[in-house]
């Protein structure tokens, strides 16, 4: 079972965190202080981390830079509700894989924490074959079942994306991080539209749908079989 | 009591000081002028004196005592005392009975004689001088003093009638200024008082002599404008909170009560959480969005801007809107030519740029034509999102850009979206401009 340390002070948080990740079965591993956490990680190996900012006995940053300096490179995700812009370019220098500003959805954490877990090797394979889909991200065209699916180039990024995370929720904003490499929350459905039209060139009529929208959360490309 | 009242005390302690310099003044004007005049007087005295000696050693013995005789008759003031006396001091002639116990040593000096020819008066206080005649007789001549003891109780008498008038218009105008001076410290005070307690709108008032006092009392009143304007600034900040939060809010209980009374089966409640989720996704969206615009105005994060191609920047942003403006019917137009590099942060320009081309596609008219452009001057890039609209009302342009500001038109959108593109323009050193006579809002970026 893969291990999450979660250091986060604050129970009631704490607690909401604990049940998701218990409930997308992860094993969470809770506390509440540095020194604690220190002593987690040295008893037993975690995954991943997700680790607070502003702690009793000081700056989760503090840790993640600790654990880099002795080359350890578990995934970490930065909570805080420092909210500064600065915040989260400081959270990725200290050795943070990404950073999620409270207030934020449980659901969100959950996505990053597995886009986190696995970390995919991207833009290495110029070809991806995943169920009926054979994209081929080189030449730029994508077939489902041997139909060209007529993708823009942005598209067949999209589509590429949710293919490598087949089964996990993607949320708008990571989206939006990593498809167009923009870092903000957008007042409109923009990303929607995106989807919903990539949508419908990918799932034809009587095809079973490939992309499936989560109500309030995000996207999930589910392969049949 | 008056020591209670500082006003008072005040004038109390400026007229007590006007008054003790008077007197002290007068003290010394009077000190000097006796002393020059008592010094004067002398010397004249000591001269006739002198005289007096030389006259009667040049006088034939024989003729003094008529000599003298007929001086002290011509001496119709009885000032004047002399009297020969022989050498073992009995009286030849004068008007003095005997020689004084002190002589002087040939100098003047003041002592007290025996006059014989002043009716009812047995002591007088003269000023004497004794001076030996060539046949061994000594001659005693002297001036009485009654004179200045009587010009010394004058000078006295001159000085105290000076004083009272001197010392009352002293203590009036200590009083008066120190009352005016303390009045308008008093008011100061006063007003200093009134804004601990919460009153900001108080002032000062200004006269116009242009005084030092003027000039400060004018620089608080600039003072409180500008603490005025801050504090409305926090609190509007606060009023923004609680009016963002407040419908939102308002719609999640209700649509929570609602659901707890009248949901019967899961599906019914499911949907009551999903509404649930959706105000409070909104109201996080509020938060961020007010938290964001508090962390623009902290240009602290200037120090990791980077260089930015802004063409590239606005065909991403047309990428990004394209299908939306295509769904609404709207065409979206990016007229962008050359790459034009700025200094910023990418994720915060293509949130300006993004909110600039979302109004346009969501207030422009139905159907029309949204045009994303980047012109080059000599030493701007102007970025310029135009719908076919009339655009903002004039009226309005310099309210939209404050917190939760929604225009006239406007039925969606929480109110930020501007203020935030204007916090993100001031963070970069750009200007936010509305055209004069269309829709076209600018971003004039200094290259």
């Amino acid at each position: 079972m893969t291990r999450i340390l979660l250091l986060e002070d604050d129970a009631g948080t704490a607690t909401e965190i604990l049940l998701e990740l218990a409930a997308a079965g992860y094993d969470g591993v809770h506390r509440t202080s540095l020194a604690h956490a220190r002593a987690a990680l040295s008893e037993a190996a975690v995954d991943a981390m997700i680790v607070d900012r502003q702690l009793p006995d000081g700056d989760g940053l503090d840790l993640i830079a600790a654990l880099r300096a002795e080359g350890r490179r578990t995934p970490a995700l930065v909570l805080s509700a420092l909210g500064s812009l600065d915040d989260r370019v400081r959270g990725l220098r200290a050795g943070g894989d990404d950073y999620l500003p409270k207030p934020f959805a449980l659901v969100e954490l959950v996505a990053r924490l597995e886009a986190l877990l696995r970390r995919p090797e991207e833009g290495r394979a110029t070809r991806l074959i995943v169920g009926p889909l054979d994209l081929d991200l080189l030449g730029g065209t994508a077939t489902r079942a041997g139909r060209p699916l007529g993708l823009l180039p942005r598209e067949l990024k999209l589509l590429a994306y949710l293919a490598r995370r087949q089964g996990r929720i993607v949320t708008r904003s990571m989206l939006l991080q990593d498809v167009w490499g923009y870092t903000f929350e957008p007042n409109s459905n923009v990303v929607d539209v995106h989807m919903g039209r990539l949508r419908r060139k990918v799932d034809g009529e009587g095809e079973a749908a490939l992309i499936r929208n989560v109500r309030g959360q995000g996207y999930v490309f589910d392969a049949p079989g | 009591m008056l020591r209670a009242d500082p006003v008072a005390r005040t004038g109390w302690r400026w007229g007590g000081a006007l008054a003790a310099m008077l007197v002290f003044q007068s003290l010394v004007l009077t000190a000097i002028f006796w002393g020059f005049a008592n010094d004067n007087h002398r010397r004249a005295i000591e001269h006739g004196l002198a005289d007096d000696c030389t006259f009667f050693a040049l006088t034939p013995a024989e003729e003094r005592p008529e000599e003298l005789r007929e001086r002290l008759s011509r001496d119709i003031h009885r000032e004047q005392f002399l009297a020969l006396f022989d050498s073992r001091g009995r009286l030849i002639a004068g008007n003095v009975a005997r020689l004084p116990a002190a002589s002087g040593a040939g100098r003047s000096f003041v002592a007290a004689v025996a006059p014989t020819e002043l009716p009812g008066r047995t002591s007088d206080v003269a000023r004497l001088s004794v001076c030996a005649m060539p046949d061994g007789t000594r001659l005693l001549t002297g001036v009485d003093l009654d004179d200045a003891e009587e010009a010394l109780r004058l000078v006295w008498r001159s000085l105290l009638l000076a004083l009272v008038p001197g010392l009352l218009l002293a203590l009036g105008v200590g009083l008066m200024l120190g009352r005016r001076a303390a009045r308008e410290v008093d008011a100061v005070r006063r007003l200093t008082a009134r804004i601990v307690a919460g009153d900001l709108r108080e002032r000062l008032p200004v006269g116009r002599r242009g005084d030092s006092v003027s000039l400060l009392w004018a620089q608080v009143n600039a003072m409180l404008d500008r603490l005025q304007l801050l504090v409305a600034d926090v609190r509007g900040i606060g009023d923004d909170i609680a009016h963002q939060l407040r419908t939102p809010l308002t719609r999640l209980r209700a649509g929570l009560e609602r659901g707890l009374r009248e949901a019967g089966d899961q599906r019914a409640f499911e949907a009551v959480i999903e509404r649930a989720l959706a105000e409070i996704d909104s109201l996080l969206g509020v938060v961020a969005a007010l938290l964001r615009l508090r962390e623009l105005e902290d240009h602290e994060c200037r120090s990791r801007f980077g260089p930015v191609d802004l063409a590239h920047l606005l065909e991403d942003a047309c990428d990004l809107h394209r299908p939306m403006a295509e769904d609404q019917g709207i065409t979206l137009v990016c007229l962008v030519h050359a790459s034009t590099q700025v200094r910023g942060d990418p994720s915060l320009l293509m949130e300006a740029v993004a909110n600039l081309i979302d109004n346009a596609i969501k207030f422009g008219p139905a159907r029309g034509r949204v045009s994303v452009e980047l012109e080059r001057r000599e030493t701007v890039a102007i970025v310029t999102v135009r719908d076919d609209g009339p655009g903002i009302a004039v009226g309005e342009r310099a309210l939209v850009t404050q917190r939760a500001y929604r225009g006239a038109g406007a039925t969606r959108g929480n109110g930020l979206g501007l203020a935030l593109v204007k916090g993100i323009a001031d963070l970069h050193g750009f200007t936010l401009h509305f055209a004069e006579e269309d829709s076209g809002v600018q971003l004039i970026c200094p290259v």
